[in-house]
């Protein structure tokens, strides 16, 4: 298989969870193509931050879009060509702050695309203010006296909105997030991996992190057991939360047609609109 | 004017909210049409769904009409208000007033118009088992008027609802024959026409829907909308379309969505294109801004109502032009051309989609409620242009913004079958090489800007293979206008007794330099709908004229035929 990687230079700080995620990711890759996905068939899309530098260092189509509309750019990239698995990078500030609205669509549609979402807890690229998930207390240069906000809870969240597919995978556990990730794209549906990604910079969570992280041990069948475990104050867990198969919303729209492969000609066109 | 040659006749519906006045407007336009008149229907409309008050006019002639008549000959008032609304203002002593005398009792000595009064809700309450629908009544006293027969009235009603048909045609009946009675009643206000020959080709279509067909035309696979009026029956129109012309209209979360979602569309080669009023393309303006920088091909239809802010919602305006001229920041080309007529929205909305693919660049669309509301007979012009993609040349690698003599890049798409595994097409809205990966380096910084600036000059250029202004009229002074105000005019030529000569801006952005040149240092007459006079500032901006008079409306309303003519007789 080519390479996936590109010649850019990589500017994320050295140690920053992000480079764990790259690594994962084209693990994930490799094996999708393993499974007999073409890689012409895979498009990617980011929002602006830290983590929508990955768009630069994977060597694989796409669009590198605005901060928070990942998950908008993504949809229609699917809903045009539904041969395409589509992955959108997303922030923590970008899809949960800026553009919170076609995130929580994305998977109110069930709209088949996958989202990994680079919870850092901060917005690394702007110099560290605080994000939608940033804990309470957490002191950034907008909020010198501890961030009086308490944060969302991304899985919770997503859940309520209708994701079919939601996981959690960490920065530091490479081989397991690559599973969730190729996972993640086999299903068909709106799918789901928050990340823990420690920001070196400005929230540096590893120690906090190695401690708390424990794997799943199956997927819940409840959804309250999902939402109940995602949100322990005690353990981060890792694994699948939630799993089903649920109508997708290009099949609802046009069942197996494809608008792009199969757009009318002009010759069709004039034909209709004579009659 | 004597009634036998009166060139122009007017029917009036008033009623609530929810009555169905516009239907029974569009019913009545539709046999009008059939019959081979040309017809212009506006509706007057307010923002609620019921109570309140609407009208609708549909003026017709033999020969084309351009614009709607205050004055009526015709008037069907299903309620009170409707009644004295219009009965003074809109009528003369020659016209005929149909009205419901379960809700209005005039109390009046001298009418200024034939009144007749019909118990119609009365009437209903005896047929409707279902939900009444008065409108039926508008369609039958039309149809007493103009003197079809019944089984006529008949065979409308049934190919036009789809609901309670059988207590819809005995209501109709009823209404019909008691009309009938009164029959002798009428002969003023008839219409002193007749029609012409048939004609196959014509249909009733507004500004909107004719924007939806001749983009459709073109190609168009997706059409993203999130409703706001006047821009929202686009997306009605093209959503039911959607089974039978392969076309995919959707409404999504919100106007950030919509811009985005399309971007998404068009980099898996779905040509797209958005709309919305003033309000929503607000909410548009980054992703306007990413379509420049990452040479997205994309439709946008702007279609203005009175702002700022929500405004007015349901009335014209054209305060937007400076808006439309000035979509997105930063720097690259924009391209803003406004319709003069449906039949123009369509060939338009053609030719801007297959402009925006030639040179991978948004563009606008610039329509008012007037015109993409109002519905007239006419012929698609069907030798649009339509772009064609063509597979490029793999010189290896790929590069989706390589740098070329022209400006304009190869485009591939991911998943489409001419791509193949070592093939990487990146879009970006950061700055970028040549290969679509990010920088902030000078050099390739201005080269990427040059090859931009150079496209966009070759795209201004290619504009002057179009019809970038549209004259009417022989001699007189040039009277500027754009969009629906040009219907306007046309219309009010037809009475002004000092000559004119209509100059339409059909491309505002670029300016139609080279047209305009001949009406360079003249003395002009500007007429827009807007209290800054943007379009009369905009002329002066580009070229030395001396503007003898801005005529400027800024009510929501559009001119009476009449009315501009007076006004045109004194500043001219
Ligand atoms: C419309 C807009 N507003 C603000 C910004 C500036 N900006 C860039 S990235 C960012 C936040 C990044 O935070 P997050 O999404 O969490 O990503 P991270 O850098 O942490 O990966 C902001 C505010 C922008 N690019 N666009
Ligand atoms: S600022 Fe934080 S998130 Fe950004 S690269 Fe550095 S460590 Fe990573």
């Amino acid at each position: 298989m080519r390479e996936l990687g590109t010649h850019k230079e990589n500017t994320w700080c050295s140690g920053c969870g992000n480079f764990g995620i790259l690594t994962a990711v084209k693990k994930a890759i490799t094996a999708l193509v393993e499974d007999n996905i073409k890689l012409s068939n895979i498009a990617i899309t980011c929002g602006i931050g830290c983590h929508g530098k990955i768009f630069d260092y994977l060597a694989l189509s796409g669009i590198y879009g605005l901060h928070g509309r990942g998950t908008a750019t993504a949809q229609g990239l699917k809903l045009a060509n539904p041969k395409l698995h589509v992955i959108s990078f997303g922030g923590d500030g970008d899809s949960l702050g800026e553009g919170l609205e076609h995130t929580l669509f994305a998977a109110k549609r069930n709209m088949d695309i996958t989202l990994i979402l680079f919870n850092n807890g901060t917005y690394g690229l702007t110099t560290g203010q605080f994000s939608p998930l940033s804990n309470n207390g957490y002191k950034g240069l907008s909020t010198p006296l501890g961030n009086i906000e308490r944060p969302f809870r991304a899985i919770p969240l997503l859940l309520e909105a209708g994701a079919s597919f939601v996981a959690r995978g960490y920065s530091a556990k490479i081989d397991h997030l690559a599973s969730l990730i190729q996972q993640a794209v086999l299903h068909k549906g709106f799918s789901l991996i928050e990340v823990m990604q420690p920001c070196v910079s400005y929230n540096n969570t590893y120690a906090d992190l190695n401690n708390r992280v424990k794997m799943l041990e199956i997927t819940p069948n409840e959804i309250t057991q999902s939402v109940k475990l995602a949100a322990d104050p005690e353990h981060v867990y890792l694994g699948i939360f939630y799993r089903q198969l649920l109508p997708v919303y290009h099949e609802e729209l046009y069942q197996n047609a494809n608008p792009v492969l199969d757009s009318l000609s002009h010759q069709q066109r004039l034909e209709l609109l004579s009659k | 004017m004597t009634l036998s040659n009166k060139k122009v006749s007017s029917i009036l519906i008033g009623g609530k909210a929810g009555e169905g006045v516009k239907k029974a407007a569009q019913v009545i336009a539709k046999v009008l049409l059939k019959q081979s008149y040309h017809v212009f229907q506006a509706d007057d409309y307010q923002s609620l769904i019921k109570g309140g008050h609407n009208f609708s006019t549909i003026s017709f002639a033999t020969e084309p009409v351009y614009n709607a008549y205050n004055s009526a000959d015709l008037l069907i008032s299903f309620d009170k208000r409707s009644m004295e609304t219009h009965w003074l203002d809109f009528s003369s002593s020659k016209s005929l007033h149909y009205y419901n005398d379960n809700d209005a009792k005039p109390d009046i000595t001298n009418p200024p118009c034939t009144l007749i009064g019909y118990p119609l809700t009365a009437l209903m309450k005896q047929i409707y088992s279902s939900p009444s629908n008065v409108s039926m009544a508008a369609i039958a006293l039309f149809f007493v008027w103009m003197e079809c027969s019944e089984a006529e009235l008949e065979s409308t009603i049934k190919q036009e609802f789809r609901y309670g048909i059988e207590d819809n045609i005995r209501f109709a009946k009823a209404v019909y024959r008691m009309a009938l009675a009164d029959a002798h009643l009428i002969s003023e206000s008839k219409p002193g026409l007749q029609a012409n020959q048939a004609q196959a080709n014509w249909r009733l279509t507004s500004g909107n829907q004719a924007i939806a067909m001749g983009a459709w035309l073109a190609g168009l696979d997706f059409y993203y909308g999130y409703p706001m009026t006047p821009a929202s029956s686009i997306l009605h129109y093209l959503a039911l379309k959607m089974p039978s012309h392969k076309v995919y209209a959707i409404h999504a979360e919100s106007e950030l969505a919509v811009a985005n979602m399309a971007i998404g569309s068009v980099v898996a080669g779905a040509k797209t294109a958005i709309g919305s009023s003033g309000g929503g393309f607000a909410l548009m303006q980054e992703a306007f801004s990413l379509a420049g920088m990452a040479e997205i091909p994309l439709l946008c239809i702007l279609v203005s109502r009175p702002g700022p802010a929500t405004g007015v919602s349901t009335y014209t305006a054209q305060e937007d032009l400076p808006f439309a001229l000035n979509q997105g920041h930063g720097d690259f080309t924009r391209i803003v051309a406004a319709p003069d007529s449906p039949e123009r929205a369509f060939s338009l909305a053609a030719e801007l989609l297959s402009l925006a693919w030639e040179f991978q660049n948004p563009v606008i669309l610039l329509s008012d409620k007037h015109l993409s509301e109002s519905s007239i007979n006419a012929v698609f012009p069907l030798d649009v242009p339509f772009f064609q993609q063509t597979i490029p040349q793999q010189n290896k690698p790929y590069e989706r913004y390589a740098v070329t003599d022209e400006g304009i890049s190869p485009l591939l798409f991911p998943g489409s079958d001419f791509v193949d595994e070592d093939t990487v097409i990146k879009w970006n809205s950061h700055e970028h090489l040549p290969s679509g990966l990010r920088t902030d380096k000078a050099e390739p910084m201005i080269g990427m800007k040059d090859k931009r600036a150079r496209k966009g000059s070759a795209l201004n250029e290619a504009t002057k293979h179009y019809q970038r202004i549209a004259i009417y009229g022989n001699s007189g002074t040039p009277v500027f206008a754009y969009g629906s105000s040009v219907l306007e005019l046309r219309e009010a030529q037809k009475y002004c007794s000092k000559p004119f000569v209509i100059i339409a801006l059909v491309y505002l952005l670029p300016f139609p330099s080279e047209e305009l040149e001949q009406y360079a240092n003249s003395q002009i007459v500007v007429l827009e709908h807007s209290v800054n006079g943007n379009l009369a500032t905009y002329l002066l901006q580009n070229m030395s004229l001396c503007i003898k008079h801005n005529i400027l409306r800024y009510d929501g309303r559009a001119y009476d035929p009449h009315e501009l003519a007076a006004l045109l007789e004194e500043v001219l």
